[in-house]
């Protein structure tokens, strides 16, 4: 099958019935969808219920300090409509809740973990929010902008510059690696 | 001396006991773990344990520039690099407006299908040998070796290429190489037969594969199993066909599909997909020995490449199931973050946990192989 | 026969070492050569792929270059292996249970660190999870350079390891003996103050004989601890116990 093309006008009808939603068509059977906090459950369940959009691809969060945001993206694919939305969220940082969409999509479960994981996001609802990848970790969340990176390597696996004598010998002459 | 060997509690006699399976385990594919509750050999309840491959690849990314990247990416994935390299280059052509060459785009599909039969190669080696069969392994391995041969060949290196730049590709194929690939396809066909008889119609294969680790289709569609494993339970979904990339529509292939849904109809299908590959790599053969052009879109100047602001989301069918690449760009020149889907996130935590239960413990090293999880893919 | 089993907590002489080569007999030196020579020539691997190098070990293994035929070959648990291959980078969560592995081989054991990762980090050299040099960790016999390393390197390190086994050049696991303080010191600021395991890696040091002046010290003083509260766990090890310091007096 391949894609049809009323497919966004078939989607505006869906989007209709949502508050708060807007939809941005875009290249290669990509259609982005805004839309506000609280009606994204009901948005998924109805992509999911009347469009088909029933695999859930991946769910994306990205870190804005600027404006103190965590953006969620939902990534849903339709193997009927050969079509991928992606429903972009916006939550407020503090306190970084959110609520889970385990019951719509089962690969929820998986994502909001590591999500959970990474960033400190709390989703709602969630059946297992333990830790997966860092189970001995106690600092902050590692992929949050704020995090230091260098800084901790630099504290915790005692980096050492690589400066022997003969090297600064010859930087001594005007040589060396960083000339 | 560790407190919890010598703990004093008095169990009651029961037929219940955990077991850990792994990271240490000749069974267990890659460094991962598996905690099992069985009931005499029947596993009540599995609970995956992963990170012990975790570099931290999407914070890496973030403090590199987009060219630095290339040499990253590969590394998500140790058995099948080349399906991460592609879908990283087109998520920076997508953000950056790039054109790919029409050579480079069918040097890419080249790469990508031998990838798939390398690693499909692999898996067979490794399923049989959790079944015992270590025959399979010796074969398997160095059928796979005459392919990275030719990966070397072209790219000079065996298992990380970093040869699909974004715009293209890194360099010209070598002379002859078409020829020593059509050569290399020969003996792969002339020798498929022998993988036929040796596992496929072997019957502790049959007896020991058939009916164990079944997904139904309605739970595959559910858990978002993708890939070998989804066609292996009878939907014909494949990125390649659903959601077109290079020049994939161009080319003549099938989507081979099983119904049954267990350990061997999966593996039926990566056999069925390594013919696939032979069939797309042949059209491809005789397609490059006629098109001549650049290899490479021209790229500005890459230590200081920004790359215009944007999202892209993109999704290649590697030998696994589906890879996705979400990269987002605030216009500057490293990406200001990269997200990475690979299928085993799903394969290997939720949907083994619940293809195991109810198993039997010396089925979970077969089940883990059938479903073809790769760990560093689930750790990043 | 009392003399040889180590006791846990027992305290003994520091004194106690190794003879040197010099200070051997001539038929110990003799059948320590020998020993050696046929080690060198019986290596068993661990089974463990810590990393993505192990994605050329099934290559080096099978029949394209085939280890077997220079007497290498894979062994599925520690306590049977002589040779664990650290098979590139090494996340915090996967060094514990390299420790775990490594402490559990008998001695005498050999550490091969594959790929850049293992020596100083690589091309993960600011990545927050994976720790940066393996030799701060636990001793290593040998290092091979490159991402990845082809079966050829594999081969070629491990041909120079036989070689130096069999001139009793391979001596990095007495370090861990005589150096046991430090190590677990350089252990126990990355897990955790709480860190210690299993093994009494002291007794087996008096056993070997390679207790030195620096396998105790400030870190393994904190161990006691646990052993006191172990052995106060097991009501049943307690006459055991009275009954070995009964035999040595």
């Amino acid at each position: 099958m391949t894609q049809p093309k009323n497919l966004p006008s078939s989607l505006d009808i869906i989007l209709h019935e949502i508050p708060g939603v807007r939809m941005t068509p875009k290249e290669g059977r990509r259609i982005r969808v805004d839309s506000s906090p609280d009606s994204l459950p009901a948005l998924l369940e109805l992509l999911k219920g009347r469009m088909g959009f029933m695999h859930l691809s991946a769910i994306s969060c990205v870190d804005w300090p600027e404006t103190d945001e965590f953006e969620l993206i939902y990534h849903v694919w339709s193997y009927e409509q050969k079509s991928l939305v992606s429903a972009h969220v916006s939550i407020s940082r503090d306190p970084g809740r959110f609520v889970s969409v385990y019951d719509i999509h089962t690969p929820a479960g998986f994502y909001e973990r590591d999500i959970h994981e990474m960033f400190g996001v709390v989703f709602v609802g969630s059946p297992n929010l333990r830790k997966f990848i860092l189970t001995s970790w106690d600092g902050p969340p590692p992929m949050l902008k704020s995090f230091d990176t260098l800084g901790y390597v630099n504290e915790t696996y005692g980096w050492v510059d690589y400066q022997p004598d003969w090297l600064r010998d010859v930087e001594g002459k005007g040589g060396g690696i960083e000339s | 001396m560790r407190p919890e060997n010598y703990s004093p509690v008095q169990h009651p006699p029961s037929h219940e006991y955990e077991l850990y399976f792994g990271p240490n385990h000749p069974g267990i594919e890659g460094n991962y773990a598996i905690r099992v509750r069985l009931n005499g050999d029947v596993i009540q309840e599995a609970i995956a344990d992963g990170g012990y491959l975790h570099r931290g690849f999407e914070k890496l990314m973030e403090q590199r520039l987009w060219i630095q990247n290339i040499a990253l990416v590969p590394r998500i994935c140790v058995p099948d690099p080349v399906p991460m390299e592609e879908a990283y280059a087109r998520a920076v052509e997508a953000l950056g407006g790039l054109e790919v060459p029409e050579r480079a785009q069918w040097i890419r599909v080249m790469m990508l299908e031998i990838s798939r039969i390398c690693s499909h190669l692999f898996t067979f080696g490794g399923n049989a040998a959790t079944i015992g069969l270590y025959t399979n392994m010796f074969w398997g391995i160095s059928m796979r070796d005459l392919f990275l041969d030719l990966f070397e060949e072209i790219t000079g290196a065996r298992i990380y290429h970093m040869y699909i730049t974004p715009g293209g590709v890194r360099r010209d194929l070598p002379e002859g190489v078409l020829d020593r690939l059509e050569a290399t396809l020969d003996e792969m066909e002339r020798r498929t037969p022998e993988f036929e008889d040796l596992f496929f119609d072997n019957a502790v294969v049959i007896k020991r594969a058939r009916g164990t680790g079944v997904i139904s289709l309605r739970d595959a569609l559910a858990w978002g199993v993708t890939g070998p494993n989804l066609r292996g339970s009878g939907l014909p979904s494949d990125v390649r066909r659903d959601d077109p990339y290079l020049v994939y529509p161009d080319l003549e292939f099938d989507i081979p599909t099983e119904v049954e849904g267990d350990a061997l109809a999966r593996m039926r299908v990566r056999k069925a997909e390594v013919v696939q590959s032979i069939r797309i790599l042949r059209q491809v053969i005789e397609r490059l020995r006629g098109i001549e052009g650049p290899i490479r879109c021209p790229l500005p100047n890459p230590l200081a490449w920004n790359i215009p602001a944007g999202e892209a989301y993109t999704r290649v069918e590697s030998s696994k199931g589906e890879v996705g690449f979400f990269a987002v760009s605030d216009g500057g020149p490293k990406p200001y973050r990269v997200h990475v889907r690979g299928p085993s996130q799903m394969h290997a935590v939720q949907v083994l946990e619940r293809v195991l239960k109810g198993g039997r413990l010396e089925d979970v090293a077969q089940i883990m192989f059938s479903l073809d999880a790769c760990p560093p893919e689930v750790d990043r | 026969m009392n003399d040889q089993v180590p006791v846990v907590g027992e305290e003994r002489p520091e004194t106690c070492r190794a003879p040197d080569a010099e200070e051997r007999s001539l038929w110990r030196r003799v059948m320590d050569q020998f020993a050696d020579h046929c080690r060198s020539r019986s290596l068993f691997v661990l089974h463990y792929c810590t990393g993505c190098g192990a994605v050329e070990l099934p290559p080096t293994i099978t029949s394209r270059f085939d280890m077997e035929r220079v007497g290498v070959s894979p062994m599925v648990t520690p306590r049977q292996a002589d040779l664990l291959l650290i098979t590139g980078y090494l996340s915090v969560k996967t060094l514990k249970r390299v420790i775990l592995s490594y402490e559990q081989m008998q001695s005498p054991k050999y550490v091969l660190g594959f790929g850049s990762c293992t020596i100083n980090g690589g091309m993960y050299w600011n990545s927050y999870a994976t720790v940066k040099r393996l030799d701060q960790y636990i001793p290593v016999d040998g290092f091979i350079a490159g991402c990845m390393p082809r079966p050829e390197a594999v081969q070629q390190v491990i041909l120079d390891l036989m070689r130096r086994i069999d001139s009793g050049q391979a001596n990095a696991w007495r370090d861990y003996y005589l150096d046991y303080d430090t190590y677990l010191g350089r252990q126990a600021a990355l897990f955790g103050e709480e860190w210690h395991t299993p093994t009494d890696v002291v007794a087996e040091a008096r056993h070997y004989g390679y207790f030195g002046p620096g396998t105790t010290g400030v870190h393994t003083a904190r161990l006691k601890n646990y052993t006191e509260w172990a052995l106060n766990q097991i009501p049943e090890l307690l006459p055991e116990r009275g009954r070995n310091e009964k035999a040595r007096t």
